[in-house]
């Protein structure tokens, strides 16, 4: 069996000589410090993981990313960078959609064990590209959007804009989102980080977990770049939308995750594209066991 | 009491009240009341303190009938006889001194002092929704007044307090944020060649434990070439291992990368340790607040620390001429130049140039920061300098960084200005007097900022 390919991109060459000593012996290593370099070489070859730092003279690496998603769809995009600066995550999560965001100075192991995991996952969208025709034909339920944020605003444009083809549920509390989580699927969560004055974060960690399919809007004026960070890892959300947020923008983003669901959900492949990190905070941990217990409760009763 | 608890409007609470404390509610007299009884009034002990009857018909208040009136008239010859079955109707003054009770006591104090006669010869009539309530004494209004003068100024003068300490607080907050900024924009920078020593040395680790494997099986080959008990076997066995071993290409590679890498770790290390220094030069927290310095090394400093900022985006241009050494406090100038360049950052949508000069006279080193970046309109540029003005959203600035900036030059008897044109660019001018002349010796603090620390100096 041949090699993946890795290809990295940093403006240091020293991190790329040191990255590719971790990755030559399991790897096609393929690296450089242009990103125009990079996107030619993601068009000529197969590259199953793409590792990008952000801050880069002529690129920024969300950017990349950005062009990769639509040069080579089939790719794992991973940001590896230094700096934690808010608008680069933003744009890592809205256009690059990163599989993971990880921070220098990185932990050897994890980045092994991650862009291992990712050229798994790539060889199998790799696979589902090259057979357009596995798409399953499932049968058209009514989707199912859960609003889980307080702002009438959100609950408005959530109506409006697919208010005629979906059932909507507003959870009144955290409890409540739960319970419905609990009770039935759902397509598109649009969530606030805060619900009250419950963090709701474990909760889209855990529903990620369980059911790959969710597609998570995080709409919040919350702005923390770490915390913004673990839901890309753990929860990989789709999307992150700073309030104040346009009813446009909001509507669009609907659209686009009701539609990433409806993809997702017919190739089962692509599910594993969204595959979460286990949950690090030993709080959350703690919660998100909770969840799951009450989750497995409800769910066995309904199944019998 | 009656009236209290009738009288309980929310948000009048506050004025009714005060104006509730001043109201006599002595019973008003009818304007047909014949004069010669009035007298009975004026003698009752319970109108003893009254200037003034307060005439009342059906409820409302028609008028005043003061002690001074009544005497005038009375006295008069045979005035007894000729007026005294009239009704006092006739003689009352129809335009008395009248206030609501809902009245601000403010309001209240200014319409009485303005309407009232003198001498003080009547009361004013409190009114509650234009009806008879009681009487008020001018005097204890005025009083009342006074007192609530009094307690606004006590209010005034805490609430400067407030001010003033929240706006060192605010000061504060600014230094704290231009420090976090600048020691997170280090941070960040550090964590790229730390990111590499760390992975290298990792690798280093590694390939150490498996060099140590290899030179294991090695000595195992030479024990069991030189023993004469070794088996023919045995020894191909070995050798077979070691063959193994040395046909790994892995490692080989690994071996001829190392010594690159820990080239490239010597390195890393070596632009952590500059990060370092650029943050204890910038912070001088080690050296003395005032010191003989070129501007120059400020304006490097400065640069140093802003490099995070500045990366990938301006191009930095330099025309640094030959300075006399001044006397100042680096650290401040330090600042100012920092709030400086990153402001030009800010102000530079995409790529941009900035451009310093440095330059000296008989009298000033001058210094130019320069940006081409979106510019100032002229309404702002007069304003820059006020403290709190931000064209920033909310939370993104104080608004003190120039203001700061300002405050330090003045405080090194020196002058800052701006010129911007939008579009093009904006470029500040400092200028620092040459006032200690260059020498080797460190000389004492400035005049100014003689016998206190003129980090607080500054911001006093």
């Amino acid at each position: 069996m041949s090699k993946k390919t890795l290809l990295l991109i940093d403006d240091e060459e020293r991190i790329l000589r040191s990255l590719r000593m971790l990755f030559f012996s399991g790897y096609n290593v393929r690296m450089t410090t242009d990103p125009q370099e990079a996107i030619q070489i993601l068009r000529d070859e197969k590259v199953h993981v793409i590792v990008s730092d952000q801050r880069m003279p002529t690129m920024q690496g969300s950017e990349l990313l950005r062009i990769a998603r639509d040069t080579s769809p089939a790719t794992m995009r991973i940001l590896l960078t230094g700096y934690s600066d808010l608008d680069a995550s933003i744009a890592s999560v809205n256009e690059g959609e990163v599989f993971r965001y990880l921070m220098k100075p990185w932990n050897a192991d994890e980045v092994k064990k991650v862009v291992a995991e990712a050229a798994t996952i790539a060889e199998s969208s790799f696979a589902v590209q090259s057979n357009a025709d596995t798409a399953l034909d499932l049968p058209h339920d009514r989707p199912r959007v859960l609003i889980m944020d307080y702002d009438e605003m959100t609950a408005k444009t959530v109506h409006d804009t697919l208010g005629d083809r979906c059932e909507i549920i507003w959870a009144s509390d955290a409890q409540h989102a739960m319970e419905v989580l609990a009770k039935q699927d759902v397509s598109v969560v649009v969530s606030d980080l805060m619900l009250g004055d419950t963090n709701v974060g474990y909760i889209l960690k855990t529903i990620k977990q369980l059911n790959p399919q969710t597609q998570c809007i995080v709409v919040t004026s919350f702005s923390d770049t770490s915390r913004l960070i673990e839901l890309i890892n753990q929860a990989q959300i789709t999307r992150f939308l700073p309030k104040p947020v346009s009813t446009g923008v909001l509507a669009r983003n609907l659209e686009s995750m009701l539609e990433r669901f409806h993809l997702v959900r017919s190739q089962p492949a692509l599910q594993k594209r969204q595959t979460v990190a286990p949950i690090s905070s030993p709080q959350e941990k703690v919660l998100a066991g909770n969840f799951m217990g009450m989750l497995g409760k409800l769910r066995a009763r309904i199944s019998v | 009491m009656h009236v209290v608890n009738e009288v309980g409007m929310s948000e009048s609470k506050q004025v009714v009240v005060e104006m509730l404390s001043l109201v006599n509610p002595v019973e008003s007299v009818s304007p047909d009341c014949a004069l010669e009884d009035v007298a009975e009034y004026f003698s009752d002990p319970k109108y003893s303190k009254l200037l003034s009857l307060p005439v009342v018909e059906n409820g409302m208040p028609i008028g005043v009938l003061s002690r001074y009136r009544f005497m005038d008239i009375y006295l008069k010859r045979y005035a007894r006889e000729l007026y005294g079955k009239k009704p006092i109707r006739n003689f009352i003054n129809q335009s008395p001194l009248l206030v609501e009770l809902e009245q601000p006591l403010a309001e209240a104090a200014q319409h009485v002092s303005a309407n009232m006669s003198f001498p003080l010869t009547e009361d004013f009539i409190v009114t509650r929704r234009g009806r008879y309530l009681g009487v008020g004494f001018v005097m204890d209004l005025l009083k009342a007044m006074e007192q609530k003068m009094r307690a606004n100024t006590d209010e005034l003068e805490t609430a400067y307090t407030q001010l003033k300490s929240s706006q060192m607080a605010l000061v504060q907050s600014e230094k704290m944020a231009s420090l976090g900024q600048m020691v997170a924009g280090v941070a960040h920078e550090i964590n790229t060649p730390l990111g590499y020593v760390q992975n290298n040395v990792s690798i280093g680790q590694e390939l150490f434990l498996q060099i140590q494997t290899m030179l294991a099986e090695y000595e195992s080959l030479v024990d069991k070439l030189l023993n004469d008990q070794s088996s023919e076997e045995q020894i191909t066995t070995q050798m077979q291992v070691v063959a193994e071993m040395r046909g790994d290409v892995n490692t080989q590679e690994m071996l001829g990368e190392m010594h690159v890498l820990m080239t490239d770790s010597l390195y890393g290390i070596e632009q952590i340790s500059e990060l370092v220094l650029n943050l204890k030069n910038f912070s001088r927290m080690d050296a003395a607040a005032t010191d003989v310095v070129n501007v120059n090394d400020c304006i490097e400093s400065a640069l140093n620390i802003g490099r995070n900022v500045l990366k990938n985006k301006v191009e930095v241009v330099k025309h640094l001429g030959d300075l006399p050494l001044i006397s100042c406090a680096p650290s401040q100038l330090n600042q100012v130049f920092l709030n400086l360049f990153t402001n030009a950052a800010q102000a530079m949508e995409d790529q941009g140039v900035l451009t310093i000069r440095s330059w000296s006279d008989e009298e000033a080193v001058n210094i130019s920061v320069a940006d081409n970046g979106k510019g100032i309109p002229q309404e702002n540029l007069m304003r820059i300098f006020d403290p709190f003005f931000t064209t920033k959203p909310v939370g993104e600035g104080t608004g003190l960084g120039l203001s700061i900036s300002h405050q330090i030059i003045q405080q090194h008897g020196g002058e800052i200005r701006a010129d911007s044109h939008v579009g093009e660019g904006t470029c500040f001018y400092i200028k620092l007097p040459v006032r200690v002349v260059a020498s080797a010796q460190v000389t004492p603090a400035l005049p100014e900022m003689e016998g206190s620390n003129p980090k607080e100096m500054v911001y006093e």
